[in-house]
C-alpha cells in the first residue's frame, strides 16, 4: 500500500517505527511476542480468570486425569493433583509466580546494571579496572552456588533467591551497558556535544542512552530467559518458591513421586515453562535482528 | 609484550583469589549459629577445649589475624570438618569432585563434537533448509529447562522403553577400587576380571546425564559458531582469498575457520560457570554423587563448612577455566595481546 507522492520528499520515519517495522517482518517473532503478551496478561489477570481456588483441596478429585481422557471432567481441563487441586488454576497462578517474579528479578537487575555500568563506564583509569576486577569475581560464582550461599545465610524462600537471581544476572549487565556506553563514548556527535559544553550527566542522558536503549532491550530478553530458567529450578531444587506455592518448579518436585500415575503433572508445567522461555527467546533474537537490520538501513 | 600480558593475568587472578577467600572467610560470620562452631566445623565444644579453640581459630585477635589464619589453613589443606559426618571437608570434597568433572567433562567434549561442525554447516548452509533447520532445533534447545528434559528423557527412555538406568555411576553389583576417582579409568586401571561388562555399565549410566548436560554447551557452541562463522564470512579477506582463486573448502578452512573459532574458545570459558549450575542440576536429577550433589544435601542439612569449601572449589575450577581460554585465546589471537 503506497501512498501517492505528489512531493519528492525524503520520508523518515522515528527509530521505533523502523524497528516495528524490520520485526514485524520476522513472522517466527511475531508468534514469539504474541505467545510472551499472552504470559504477560496471565501473569497479571491469572486470579481473576482461573476456574477454580489454585489452593482449594477437593478430597473427592483426587489425581482425577485429564479432560481428554475417559475419565477426566470437563470443568478440570488438566485433571487435580494428589490433594485434588486443579491443575489448570494452578498453572495459571504459577504464571503469577514463575513469569512475574522473573520478570521483577531483571527489572531490578538490568535498574542496579544501569546505575553501576554508567558509573563503570563514564570512569577511567584505575577506577574502572577496580570495578572490572569485582565484576570477574562475580562472574565466576555459578548462580546456583550463589543461590546455597545466599539461602544458607537468609533460609529458603521465593524472595532471598530473588536476590540470588538478580546478583547472578548483573554482572553482564554492567559488562554489557558498560561496553556499550564506551563504545558510544567514542562517537563523534558525543564529542560535538562535549564541544558545546554538555556535563558528564547530560552526555549520558541525552547522547548516550537514546542510542543504547535497543542494546538493553535486548540484554534484557536475554537476562529474562535466563531468569524464568533460574526461578523453576531453585524451585525445583527446593531452594526457592516452597511448597505449596504454585510456582511451576515446584509443580514439577511436587508431581515427582506421581511420575507412574500422573506424568502430565509434571509434563505440562515444564511445557509452560519452555514455552515462556521460548518466547522470550524469540522476541530476543527478532529484537536483534531487527536492530542490526535498522542500522545498516 | 607477552611477559607484560602474563603479569597483569597473573596480577588479576591473585586479587580475584584474594577476594573469593574474603567472601569465603566473612561467610563463617553470616551464616547462622556460633561463629567458633562454623569455622572449626565440630557440632559440639566442650566448655574446657572453648578457650583452647578460640586460641587456635586467633578469634580473640583481630579480624585481619583470623582472616591470614583463615587463609594459612586453606593452603594447609585444613578446611575444617563437616558438620553432618564430622570429615575433614577437604576428603569429602576430593572424594566428590571427580565425578562432576567426568560428567561436565564428557558433556563438554560431546558439545564441540557436535556443536562446531553443526554451527559451521548452519553458517555456509544459512539458507538451505538444514541450515534453517539447525537453527530453529538450537533455539528451541536453548529454551528448554534442564530438570525438565532430564525427566522427559528419564520417562521416556528409562521408564516406558526401559533402555538405560535412571540413577548412580555404574551397577552397585559392581566393585570398582577408587583409585582416581574418575569412574572409566578405574575401571581400566583396577585389575578385576569383569572389565568389559562393567565398562559397559558404565557408560549405560553416563550415557543420558552426558546428553542432557550436552544440550545447553551443544547449543551455545552451534549459536556462536553460526554467527561468528556468518561475520566472518562477510569480511574482505574473505573476498579477496575468493578473488585469488582459491577454492570454497580452502577458503574455509584456512581463512573462515580459524578466524571464527576464535570467539567461540573465549565463549567456553563465559559459559563454563553456567555449564557447572547445569552439572549441580542434573547430578540432583540422576542421582550422580558429584559436588552438586553434596552441596545441595550440604544446604538442606545446614552444613556451612561444607558450602564454604564448596564455594572455594567450585569458584577456583571456574577461574582455572576462565584464566584457560583467555591465555589460549591470546595464545591463538595476536590482536587480543594489546593492552
Amino acid at each position: 500500500m503506497k501512498k501517492f507522492r505528489l512531493y519528492f520528499e525524503e520520508h523518515n520515519r522515528g527509530p521505533l517505527t523502523q524497528l516495528w517495522q524490520q520485526f514485524q517482518r520476522q513472522h517466527v517473532a511475531v508468534f514469539g511476542l504474541v505467545i510472551f503478551v499472552f504470559f504477560l496478561l496471565l501473569t497479571i489477570f491469572a486470579p481473576l480468570l482461573s476456574p477454580h481456588d489454585p489452593y482449594l483441596q477437593n478430597s473427592d478429585l483426587l489425581l482425577l486425569q485429564p479432560s481428554w481422557s475417559e475419565q477426566g471432567l470437563v470443568q478440570y481441563p488438566f485433571g487435580t493433583d494428589d490433594l485434588g487441586r486443579d491443575l489448570m488454576s494452578r498453572l495459571m497462578k504459577g504464571a503469577t509466580y514463575t513469569f512475574g517474579i522473573a520478570l521483577i528479578t531483571v527489572i531490578g537487575s538490568l535498574l542496579m546494571g544501569l546505575a553501576l555500568g554508567a558509573m563503570a563506564g563514564m570512569s577511567k583509569g584505575l577506577k574502572s579496572s577496580i570495578f572490572n576486577h569485582v565484576l570477574d569475581l562475580a562472574l565466576t560464582i555459578p548462580s546456583l552456588l550463589l543461590a546455597i550461599i545466599i539461602v544458607a545465610v537468609l533460609g529458603p524462600g521465593l524472595w532471598n533467591t530473588t536476590w540470588a537471581i538478580m546478583l547472578a544476572l548483573l554482572p553482564q549487565f554492567v559488562h554489557g551497558i558498560r561496553n556499550a556506553i564506551q563504545d558510544t563514548l567514542k562517537q563523534d556527535y558525543v564529542a560535538a556535544y562535549r564541544l558545546d559544553g554538555a556535563s558528564n550527566w547530560q552526555v549520558l542522558r541525552y547522547a548516550v542512552l537514546p542510542n543504547i536503549w535497543e542494546h538493553i532491550t535486548v540484554m534484557a530478553t536475554m537476562a529474562l530467559s535466563t531468569a524464568i530458567l533460574d526461578v523453576a529450578a531453585l524451585g525445583f531444587l527446593g531452594l526457592g518458591a516452597q511448597a505449596p506455592t504454585s510456582e511451576w518448579g515446584v509443580m514439577i518436585a511436587d508431581a515427582l513421586d506421581l511420575i507412574y500415575l500422573a506424568p502430565w503433572a509434571i509434563a505440562l508445567p515444564g511445557l509452560l515453562v519452555f514455552a515462556a522461555v521460548l518466547s522470550v527467546n524469540l522476541v530476543g533474537d527478532g529484537l536483534r535482528t531487527a536492530m542490526t537490520k535498522r542500522r545498516e538501513n | 609484550m607477552m611477559l607484560h600480558y602474563f603479569l597483569r593475568r597473573t596480577f588479576l587472578i591473585a586479587f580475584v583469589f584474594v577476594a573469593l577467600t574474603v567472601l569465603a572467610f566473612s561467610l563463617s560470620y553470616l551464616f547462622p549459629g556460633e561463629v567458633l562452631n562454623n569455622v572449626s566445623g565440630l557440632t559440639t565444644i566442650a566448655p574446657e577445649q572453648q578457650q583452647e579453640l578460640i586460641q587456635y581459630y586467633a578469634l580473640d585477635q583481630s579480624v585481619l589475624m583470623q582472616y591470614l589464619g583463615y587463609v594459612h589453613r586453606i593452603l594447609a589443606g585444613e578446611w575444617g570438618l563437616s558438620f553432618s559426618s564430622q570429615q575433614p571437608v577437604l576428603t569429602e570434597i576430593i572424594a566428590v569432585f571427580p565425578a562432576t568433572l567426568e560428567l561436565a567433562g564428557y558433556a563438554l567434549i560431546l558439545s564441540f563434537i557436535l556443536g562446531i561442525p553443526l554451527g559451521l554447516f548452519a553458517a555456509v548452509k544459512a539458507d538451505s533448509f538444514f541450515g534453517k533447520l539447525i537453527s530453529g532445533i538450537t533455539l528451541v534447545a536453548y529454551s528448554i529447562p534442564i530438570f525438565w528434559w532430564a525427566l522427559l528423557l528419564i520417562m521416556l527412555f528409562s521408564l516406558t522403553l526401559g533402555l538405560l538406568p535412571t540413577a548412580g555411576r555404574i551397577n552397585v553389583l559392581f566393585d570398582i577400587p577408587t583409585t582416581t576417582g574418575f569412574m572409566l579409568p578405574d575401571i581400566w586401571l583396577s585389575d578385576i576380571s569383569y572389565k568389559s561388562e562393567a565398562t559397559q555399565d558404565a557408560l549405560r549410566h553416563l550415557l543420558l546425564p552426558a546428553i542432557v548436560l550436552a544440550t545447553y554447551p551443544t547449543t551455545v557452541m552451534i549459536r556462536f559458531t553460526r554467527d561468528s562463522m556468518l561475520a566472518v564470512l562477510e569480511q574482505s579477506y574473505i573476498k579477496t582469498a575468493r578473488a585469488k582463486g582459491l577454492s570454497r573448502a580452502q577458503v574455509l578452512y584456512h581463512h573462515g575457520l580459524r578466524n571464527a573459532l576464535l570467539p567461540v574458545i573465549r565463549q567456553i570459558g563465559l559459559q563454563f560457570s553456567t555449564l557447572i549450575t547445569l552439572a549441580m542440576i542434573t547430578e540432583i536429577i540422576f542421582s550422580w554423587p558429584g559436588i552438586g550433589q553434596w552441596l545441595l544435601d550440604s544446604i538442606y542439612q545446614r552444613n556451612y563448612p561444607a558450602i564454604q569449601g564448596g564455594l572455594l572449589v567450585v569458584s577456583c575450577l571456574v577461574i582455572v577455566v576462565n584464566m584457560l581460554t583467555e591465555i589460549l585465546h591470546t595464545l591463538f589471537n595476536p590482536l587480543a595481546r594489546k593492552a
